[in-house]
């Protein structure tokens, strides 16, 4: 009387030997791997800052410390949009005294990435992808550099958001 | 005897490998702060760094009046702070050791917001030429003027204005 392998023994038995053998028995194996969607990004500095200047030299001031990386990492559907938007809190302020968020700009490098206008009341795409995958890119902020500003030091928080649809 | 067909079943498991499932929408978040420091300022630029007065007939020209002098002024400064243009003379008009005429008929008319329309130059008391509230940048003109006297002893006689622009 033949004895009968479990199945998953078989299985594995079967790929030890890198063949099929020649007498067997049929059975079937599920194998069942769950790919839900996910979203992760990382931000290469928690803070920026635009030390003073002369508006008459440097009209638009770059931020320290230089260009912030991005890296969006996102499991999606082949088609799905993967989208890494930014938003101001609130305009740049300094007790009662406020300057638009709007006079922030970005310059970006990376596929998918755009350069663009940070505001506060509308989220702004940093960039756009389609299906899933890795992405990096940089973005470098410029403050605008005017007179009219009262003296102060300005603050807002910007929120990155990447989705995966 | 019965043949295994494996490969059919690892055929299935890579095909389950490759559907497409239903993606839920994911979202990430981070938060970077934003920091811009404005500091106080003031930046004062004239439009000529002298001023003559060619020598004419007191009967013709009763008044020696220069060109307009630009003036531009910038400043950073507090939310209502005072920002302040105002002009030293270092003396009187003097030619020699002896002969002069008295600074404070030396006047000036001024156009552009801000600006006094009037005023006389004063060798102790610096004048006020502008006054604004808060940062930004004006523009306006100078212009000086001297009464041309018979009674004037002859000579080259000279003065220095000194501007002053003050944002607290």
């Amino acid at each position: 009387m033949r004895r009968r392998s479990h199945p998953l023994v078989f299985f594995i038995l079967v790929f030890a030997a890198g063949r099929v053998p020649a007498a067997g028995q049929t059975q079937n194996a599920t194998l069942n791997a769950s790919i839900n969607g996910l979203a992760r990004l990382s931000v290469s500095s928690a803070a920026i800052s635009f030390p003073d200047a002369d508006p008459d030299t440097v009209p638009n001031i770059q931020a320290t410390p230089g260009p912030i990386l991005l890296t969006a990492k996102a499991r999606t559907s082949p088609n799905g949009a993967v989208t890494l938007t930014v938003q101001a809190s609130d305009h740049l302020r300094s007790g009662i005294n406020t300057i638009p968020a709007s006079n922030i700009t970005w310059v970006a490098n990376g596929t998918g990435f755009s350069n663009g206008t940070l505001s506060a009341a509308t989220a702004q795409i940093v960039a756009a992808w389609t299906g899933p995958g890795v992405h990096t890119g940089t973005q470098t902020f410029f403050f605008k550099n005017l007179w009219s500003y009262a003296t102060g030091t300005y603050t807002l928080t910007m929120t990155y958001t990447l989705s995966a649809a | 005897m019965k043949k295994a067909v494996w490969s059919g079943a690892v055929a299935a498991a890579v095909l389950l490998l490759g559907s497409t499932p239903v993606f839920a929408q994911q979202t990430a978040n981070a938060a970077v702060a934003v920091t811009a420091s404005v500091n106080a300022k003031a930046k004062l630029s004239l439009g000529l760094a002298a001023v003559n007065f060619a020598d004419a007939d007191p009967d013709v020209v009763t008044v020696y009046t220069s060109a307009p002098i630009a003036v531009d002024v910038k400043a950073r400064t507090t939310n209502g702070g005072n920002v302040t243009l105002t002009v030293l003379a270092n003396g009187n008009l003097v030619s020699g050791a002896t002969d002069f005429i008295a600074i404070g008929t030396l006047t000036w008319a001024a156009s552009g917001s801000g600006f006094v329309a009037t005023g006389a130059n004063n060798q102790t008391t610096a004048q006020t030429l502008g006054l604004w509230s808060g940062s930004g940048n004006v523009s306006g003109s100078h212009t000086l003027s001297l009464p041309n006297l018979w009674s004037y002893n002859t000579g080259t006689y000279t003065v220095t204005l000194n501007y002053t622009l003050t944002a607290p």
